[in-house]
């Protein structure tokens, strides 16, 4: 068993309501991971749970089988976990450049450096260049991050989370407010920086379609519980999972 | 390479000052440039890292007081303006590990809190500080380093020049850090701190830097203060002292690296005008304020926006 | 211990001021999400409009109490609906900056119409007196401003769980959205809570006026005990509030026999415990 992510028994509460209750999952390295469920399910609090962005109330986390259950978030990128929102989180009044640079600098060390130029920081440079690349942004690299379409502002976001060179990197809706076909084409080069990069990716992902021709394996939550897990094919044919996706063809 | 040149012409313009210049002008300058060193600190806080400090008078005042007494106890200017310096360093940083744990709206009221913290300690114990009459009688010592140079300070032009590269060097200084991976992970912080998180810098960390720096900036500022006037007193620690980086950056423009600097002067000479017609320059300053934050509706500021984060 | 005892009532009397502060603060902050730096300016103002209405031209207290919150109350609705309405979308930096350049403003105004000196107003004469408690001559005045600040606190509590406006208010405070779907007009009612939260910092400063001085620069000073109660309690909460008003006005009596010069000090030095121990405060989520 090599499980990249693992998680005992794991519950986030508001008040009455329980947005995650009970996750115990064991996520394997290099499979391309999808979670699903309705609006609400408990998939964002889930990783917000499992990238340090928030504090379970109960349970406990492992990465690689060091616990990591109350370890900070900056801590948790250090160690080869980074992430997306789902609500647009880039740095706006930076350059396109600069957002990846900066996440460059930080998986290099180099951002306590108060007296050197960013030019001569030539290793980022470089690097940061090669990201924007595989993310389709060369060409918007000197605009205001805040200027670029939404299309381009997701991909932007693609790019930070993945220039902090992650093992484990959690994408929640990169494809959000996408239309299908740029969505198709997201997704694609997902997968594609998931084999390059050798980066085990779990993402929460709306479009069924893709969802069930991408993925290696794919987690169903409802309500904050893990209502299924496996393979395309067994989610397909469960009828649990196929109630609460009631009348969407699946 | 134009920016150079006029850099560089301001440069001489501002070494010749003497020369071509009467004393009050002298007088006023030191005042801009003490003005500009406060603001870039504040500056680095609200406009390079997003934190908003009306505070920054208090550190000002621990370095005044700091080298006052310095000076009062041993009068040697570069001991007295280091050692203010240094003092401020290590309140700022006490006080800084309190204040960075917050949102930013706590933060702003935590630094009011603590900057008036230090002006009611100016006032009150008056066996350090002299109380509401503050230090008086603090020596322009001559700027010395035994054994190998004593120059006599008791010209103001002369002790304009240890302003000037004082203030140059902590200009050079400033430009370097926000210019630097340092400058860009203050402007990722200030940006989307969750985002810096997320990247895996620690946002703590940086936030209680960038507050110390600032301190640092507003003690150097006030610890050239009592050798130019030979007195310092509470009101450098009151809140509305707090207000003058906080305006002079608004009017300059947050965004920029000169506008903290572009603002002292206008800041200054509108200062300097004003108190001629009313006593009441406070409230000037407060409509001014409110003017700027509704008249350009985020300013200055969004003026400068488009130009990025570029001098 | 009878030391102990009388200190404990004044520091009460004393917490009774700053609850009424502390409380429009927290209401304002709670539904518009607004930190007014102006807070204190306007208990200042209540206690000058008192002092005018009741100390110079004679009228009667209650009537002059009544005046100067609403006369607050007018400044409280002219900052809400001419500047702060329109920059609730902006970054919260610059509402700070706004109330900030208001404390300034009234500073100096305050100077401008009343002088730089401290005014100290007459004791309406059905105040004056003390009672005996623990052998020792308290005021009068000091059980009525107990017994107003605790009334205070129970009308607020009603007001908000019972009736229709409160209802409002608190659904605005926990989703605006929600609340303008369902048909409460957020903007009329913003104004509503910034007048009803000045008007509290009035009554402070109007019950004050009596047995404290008024003097520019007061503003400041009351926003910094307030903005060290809502530390302590957890910013944004009532009963954060009510206690944190308690602690610092009970503290501060106790302070001043012991360090007489360093109370002030005492107070922040609870205040940086409080944010190492529990940062969010006492009440604070989290
Ligand atoms: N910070 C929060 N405070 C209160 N409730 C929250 C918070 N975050 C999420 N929730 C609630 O938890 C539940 C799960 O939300 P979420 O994880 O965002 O679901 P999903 O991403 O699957 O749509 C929702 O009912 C949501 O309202
Ligand atoms: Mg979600």
């Amino acid at each position: 068993m090599n499980a990249i992510i693992r998680t005992e028994k794991l519950g986030k509460y508001f008040g009455a309501m329980a947005a995650v209750h009970e996750v115990t999952l064991a996520l394997q390295e290099g499979l391309f991971t999808s979670v699903i469920g309705p609006n609400g399910a408990g998939k964002t609090t889930l990783i917000n749970l499992l990238s340090g962005f928030m504090l379970p109330d109960r349970g406990a986390i492992y990465f690689r089988e060091k616990e990591i259950t109350r370890l900070e978030t900056d801590k948790r990128v250090k160690m080869g976990i980074s992430r997306s929102f789902q609500v647009m989180n880039i740095f706006p009044r930076m350059t396109v450049f600069q957002n990846i640079l900066l996440a460059v600098l930080s998986r290099l060390n180099k951002t306590s450096s108060a007296f050197s130029s960013l030019r001569s920081q030539k290793e980022a440079v470089g690097e940061a260049e090669k990201t924007l690349g595989e993310v389709w942004l060369q060409e918007k690299k000197d605009s205001p991050a805040g200027e670029l379409s939404h299309g381009d502002q997701r991909l932007l976001e693609l790019g930070i989370a993945v220039a902090t060179n992650p093992q484990l990197c959690f994408l929640d809706e990169p494809s959000s407010g996408m239309n299908p076909i740029e969505r198709i084409k997201v997704l694609e080069l997902v997968k594609k920086l998931a084999a390059e990069r050798n980066t085990t990716f779990i993402i929460v992902e709306h479009d069924m379609d893709i969802v069930f021709s991408l993925s290696d394996w794919i987690v169903v939550m409802n309500r904050g519980e893990v209502l299924a897990e496996g393979t395309p094919g067994d989610i397909r044919e469960n009828q649990e999972v196929r109630d609460i996706y009631l009348g969407e063809e699946i | 390479m134009k920016t150079r040149l006029a850099i560089l012409i301001l440069v001489i313009l501002l070494a010749l000052l003497p020369a071509y210049a009467g004393k009050y002008a002298v007088y006023v300058v030191i005042h801009i440039l003490l003005l500009s060193i406060f603001s870039l600190g504040f500056n680095l806080l609200f406009g390079y890292t997003g934190l908003l400090s009306f505070g920054q008078a208090g550190f000002y005042a621990v370095g005044a007081y700091g080298c006052a007494k310095i000076l009062l106890a041993y009068p040697s200017l570069l001991v007295g303006i280091v050692g203010g310096v240094a003092i401020t360093g290590v309140v700022s940083l006490a006080l800084g590990y309190l204040c960075i744990r917050h949102t930013r709206i706590y933060f702003s009221m935590l630094t009011l809190s603590f900057g008036m913290m230090i002006f009611s300690l100016a006032w009150k114990w008056r066996d350090m500080t002299g109380g509401d009459d503050g230090l008086v009688g603090i020596p322009r010592a001559a700027l010395e380093i035994p054994g190998l140079f004593k120059i006599n300070m008791t010209p103001m032009e002369n002790y304009y020049y240890v302003v000037l590269a004082f203030a140059i060097l902590a200009i050079a200084l400033f430009h370097r850090i926000v210019h630097s991976p340092m400058g860009l992970t203050l402007q990722g912080i200030r940006d989307s701190e969750t985002r810096t998180a997320c990247i895996g810098i620690s946002v703590r960390k940086y936030r209680l830097i960038a507050f110390t720096i600032a301190g640092l900036y507003a003690g150097l500022a006030g610890a050239m203060l009592p050798p130019l006037e030979s007195t310092v007193t509470p009101p450098l620690a009151h809140w509305s002292h707090s207000a003058e980086p906080v305006l002079a950056t608004l009017l300059g423009g947050i965004y920029t690296f000169s506008g903290p600097i572009v603002g002292s002067v206008i800041f200054y000479l509108l200062k300097d005008i004003i108190v001629r017609f009313t006593e009441y320059w406070q409230i000037c300053l407060g409509i001014i304020v409110v003017a700027l934050v509704m008249g350009f509706r985020g300013g200055v500021v969004s003026i400068f926006l488009r130009k990025g984060g570029r001098p | 211990m009878e030391t102990l005892i009388f200190q404990g009532l004044v520091g009460l009397s004393v917490s009774m001021y700053l609850w009424l502060l502390a409380a429009g603060l927290t209401i304002v902050f709670g539904v518009l999400g607004v930190l007014n730096f102006a807070h204190g300016s306007l208990f200042m103002l209540g206690g000058y409009f008192t002092f005018t209405y009741y100390g110079l031209l004679g009228i009667n207290f209650w009537l002059a109490i009544a005046l100067s919150l609403l006369s607050v109350g007018v400044v409280g609705y002219f900052m809400e609906r001419f500047f702060l309405r329109h920059i609730y979308h902006m970054d919260h930096a610059y509402q700070l900056l706004l109330t900030f350049g208001f404390i300034l403003i009234f500073d100096d105004a305050v100077k401008m119409i009343w002088g730089g000196v401290a005014k100290i107003p007459p004791m309406p004469s059905f105040f004056e007196g003390t009672v005996s408690v623990v052998g020792r001559p308290f005021p009068v005045y000091n059980l009525f401003i107990i017994g107003t600040g605790l009334a205070v606190a129970i009308a607020i509590w009603q007001l908000f769980e019972k009736t229709w406006w409160g209802k409002m208010v608190r659904a605005s405070a926990s989703d605006r959205e929600m609340a303008s779907a369902i048909g409460v007009n957020i903007p009329t009612l913003f104004t509503g809570v910034f007048v009803f939260g000045a008007m509290l910092a009035a009554l402070g400063g109007a019950l004050g006026t009596p047995v404290r001085v008024v003097a520019p620069g007061i503003g400041a000073a009351m926003i910094i005990q307030a903005f060290i109660i809502t530390v302590i309690g957890g910013l944004g909460n009532l009963k954060g509030a009510f206690v944190g008003a308690i602690i610092v006005g009970t503290l501060s009596a106790y302070g001043i026999l012991l360090f007489p010069v360093f109370e002030l000090f005492l107070i922040f030095l609870i205040m940086a415990v409080v944010l190492m121990v529990k940062p969010q405060g006492l009440f604070g989520g989290g």
